[in-house]
């Protein structure tokens, strides 16, 4: 092969192959943007559940809902066709962020906010920052 | 079976182009599995346009060469083969991209 003549055209066109593959690629990789921006409205919704709810419905309820939703979208992402390359550690990464900043309002929360309403609003909104923030991100790819 | 190695100085980039990666069917099923982490069988027959046996066939290939790695496995029920690109696979595919970007900007 490597006696063979190669055009520069015929190059060209490989890379432009290449190209139009890996935007096809790309395109079908887009579920992650949706599996983020859910991952982060749910967790904001479970906090909300938590903090505000009475106990012990706002444990049980959030519980629930949070179990329904990472199942859910487990689920969801075993079952697509392709995943992006680096998805698994950035996942790992959002899901290392989001359990950092769930102690944090969590926590204190708890223990010093139990019903006030802005400290689990303005948690929940910190908590789905990763999610959506990872969303965005990706959706910009 | 590799071709991705240090040329000589002023060797034609030609030299450079991977045997195993070169052919058409090849060339596209490793720029398919580039840009993802895995990809399932169905899905590259279908971005690639061949057939399951034309795929199989070209994946035992890549397969030999230690460029693709198949895992089989389960959606549910479901039967599903996975493909991914070794750190083989995609050396040799970086170098095969690069040869060509020589060859086709006309140093080749």
């Amino acid at each position: 092969m490597s006696e063979q003549v190669y055009a520069s055209e015929d190059a060209a066109a490989a890379l432009a192959r290449a190209q139009e593959l890996s935007s096809t690629v790309r395109a079908s990789t887009k579920w992650s943007v949706r599996y983020q921006v859910i991952y982060g409205c749910g967790s904001g919704v479970m906090v909300l559940a938590l903090g505000l709810l009475g106990q012990p419905y706002g444990v049980v309820l959030s519980s629930i809902f949070w179990c329904a939703t990472v199942g859910g979208l487990s689920v969801y992402a075993a079952r697509q066709r392709v995943a992006r390359r680096g998805f698994d550690r950035w996942r790992s990464g959002l899901i290392i962020a989001w359990g950092l900043l769930y102690n944090a309002v969590l926590v204190p929360g708890m223990i010093w906010f139990q019903g006030v309403t802005a400290w689990w609003v303005a948690g929940a909104v910190l908590v789905a920052l990763p999610g959506l923030i990872g969303g965005y991100a990706e959706a910009r790819r | 079976m590799s071709t991705s190695r240090q040329l000589p100085q002023g060797a034609h980039p030609r030299h450079g182009l991977d045997e195993v990666i070169h052919a058409p069917v090849r060339f596209s099923i490793v720029a398919t599995l580039a840009p993802a982490d895995k990809a399932e069988f169905a899905f590259v027959r279908d971005t690639v346009e061949v057939s399951d046996s034309v795929l199989s066939r070209q994946v035992s290939t890549l397969e030999k060469a230690g460029y693709v790695a198949v895992t089989k496995g389960y959606v549910g029920k479901r039967p599903r083969t996975w493909l991914a690109l070794t750190p083989d696979g995609r050396a040799a595919f970086a170098a095969h991209c690069q040869a060509l970007r020589a060859i086709a900007e006309g140093t080749g």
